[in-house]
């Protein structure tokens, strides 16, 4: 048997359910477009312009950072699957976990290094770093 | 070359031998059909029954009231009516919306979970299929999620949706790599990532008192630590309080989902319910023997049904910690996440290596 027919015939089940929801929902449903009723949610406000704006992302270097540690977790798999293996077959604990520490550890430096530069914070709106200065003195 | 290893009879091989088709390719398509049809059918009944009505009574319960009562027995048939009501509900498409983006969203998101229990063993033979990178295979489509997530923030047009988009991509990129990290270490232990050899190295004894009453070695009696750092990882994943920022109603709404109602809104309620399913079977899986009993003497209740107490053990432990535990803020998450998270799950991951390394 190959797995992937069976996990396919799950993809198409996984996307035909929610399709075929909303189609008995799009029978059962009314439909009553009232002036009004269609305006976005802002806590019963009339919405001030759009949500396409420029926005500051936060977390642009946490991404980046995110990118390597995801290839890591990558190259870090079949390291752990061959592990104990090649540690029943003789291999050497030195010879199989060294190479695996330099490469984490050369990681967790650069997570350091980071952390130091402050790319892992949350940046703070420069209207509420003023508020709070103002407030301590 | 080794010819490949014969796992378990799987329920589509099952399914086909039962409807006279064999093992060809039509054998293999039908049978992956139905079979997949009802392990999705398995899924979505117990959101159905999570959702609209134990949801409601678990907190009830925390909180001292009694929540639904009225309608059928324990006010269990509440889930009937509460389908109806929320099929039958107007549609209501808000102004300016990015149409194909907003309509994939809620399609996405209990798909992409759906998905991810292909590859789980839920006992008593049912498994949809069993390969050999079972383990990353679920974890890849499960992430998939959070593209859901900001496709449905961003198109929405509204700014509630677009933090709460933002958040959620914030939260799952902080949490899945210790997610992932201490599932590695976990391999370390089985050296497979095939979900059918994790469950069966699981059944070996940790410790053996007499032979009625041995205690497996599960990973969350041989490594509770990793257990605890997965547990935490995954209630950040599946955003549940005291990480579910990318919702907080008291500060934006509803997050993505604000602008989303009727069938859409089922849906998206749907696919966190089934994530959170998902990570409940993720942890049985890896953690918790699968479907197997904690003693051997408890083995005449069949597999699927101590799948399922573990998976609703999991679930009680989300709804606790939604009445127990107040949120954390985005930046004190982020810390969390990169700062403590990431750093105990590379020592778990390091640490494993090196005990296993020393025993072995």
């Amino acid at each position: 048997m190959n797995p992937w027919i069976a996990i396919g015939a799950l993809a198409v089940v996984g996307i035909g359910i929610p399709i075929g929801m909303m189609a008995v929902s799009s029978l059962l449903r009314p439909s009553v477009p009232e002036q009004g009723k269609s305006a976005t949610y802002e806590s019963g406000e009339i919405p001030t312009g759009t949500a396409r704006i420029q926005f500051n992302i936060q977390y642009y270097m946490v991404a980046l950072l995110f990118v390597v540690f995801d290839i890591e977790t990558v190259l870090i798999f079949p390291w752990t699957v061959i592990y104990r293996s090649a540690l029943e077959q003789g291999v050497s604990l030195g010879a199989v976990l060294t190479p695996m520490l330099v490469f984490v550890g050369i990681l967790v430096v650069g997570l350091l290094w980071a952390w130091r530069n402050g790319a892992v914070e949350w940046v703070k709106s420069p209207r509420a770093t003023r508020r709070k200065t103002e407030r301590q003195s | 070359m080794t010819p490949l290893q014969q796992g378990p009879i799987l329920l589509p091989e099952r399914i086909a031998n039962l409807i006279g088709l064999g093992d060809g390719l039509l054998g293999q398509v039908v049978g992956g059909l139905i079979a997949a049809f009802l392990i999705a059918n398995i899924m979505l009944a117990m959101t159905a029954v999570a959702g609209p009505w134990a949801k409601r009574k678990i907190t009830a319960a925390f909180t001292d009231r009694i929540a639904v009562n009225r309608i059928g027995p324990f006010g269990l048939f509440i889930i009937i009516a509460d389908a109806v009501r929320l099929l039958s509900k107007e549609l209501i498409v808000p102004e300016g919306v990015d149409r194909p983006a907003w309509d994939l969203a809620p399609i996405i998101l209990p798909a992409s979970a759906l998905l991810g229990f292909a590859v789980i063993p839920m006992g008593s033979g049912i498994q949809l299929a069993d390969p050999e990178t079972g383990l990353v295979f679920a974890f890849a489509v499960a992430s998939i999620a959070s593209l859901s997530l900001v496709m449905g923030g961003y198109a929405s047009n509204n700014k509630y949706s677009l933090m709460g988009g933002l958040r959620a991509v914030a939260q799952n990129i902080a949490y899945e790599i210790p997610l992932i990290v201490t599932a590695a270490s976990v391999v370390i232990f089985t050296g497979t990532l095939q979900m059918s050899e994790i469950v069966a190295v699981q059944r070996e004894a940790l410790i053996s008192i007499t032979p009625a009453l041995t205690i497996p070695q599960w990973f969350a009696f041989v490594n509770p630590f990793a257990f605890v750092l997965f547990l935490v990882a995954n209630m950040a994943e599946v955003g549940r309080n005291p990480f579910d920022i990318p919702e907080a109603p008291t500060e934006i709404v509803a997050g993505y989902q604000t602008e989303y109602s009727s069938v859409y809104f089922v849906l998206f309620y749907l696919g966190e319910f089934l994530h959170i399913f998902l990570g409940g079977a993720l942890i049985a899986t890896l953690f918790l023997g699968g479907p197997a009993a904690p003693i051997a003497a408890l083995e005449v209740i069949p597999g699927f049904v101590w799948f399922l107490i573990k998976i609703w053990a999991v679930f009680l432990l989300t709804q606790w910690a939604r009445s127990a535990i107040p949120r954390v803020r985005i930046d004190q998450l982020l810390d969390i996440g990169w700062k403590g998270m990431l750093v105990l799950s590379f020592a778990n991951l390091v640490l494993t290596a090196i005990i296993v390394g020393v025993i072995v």
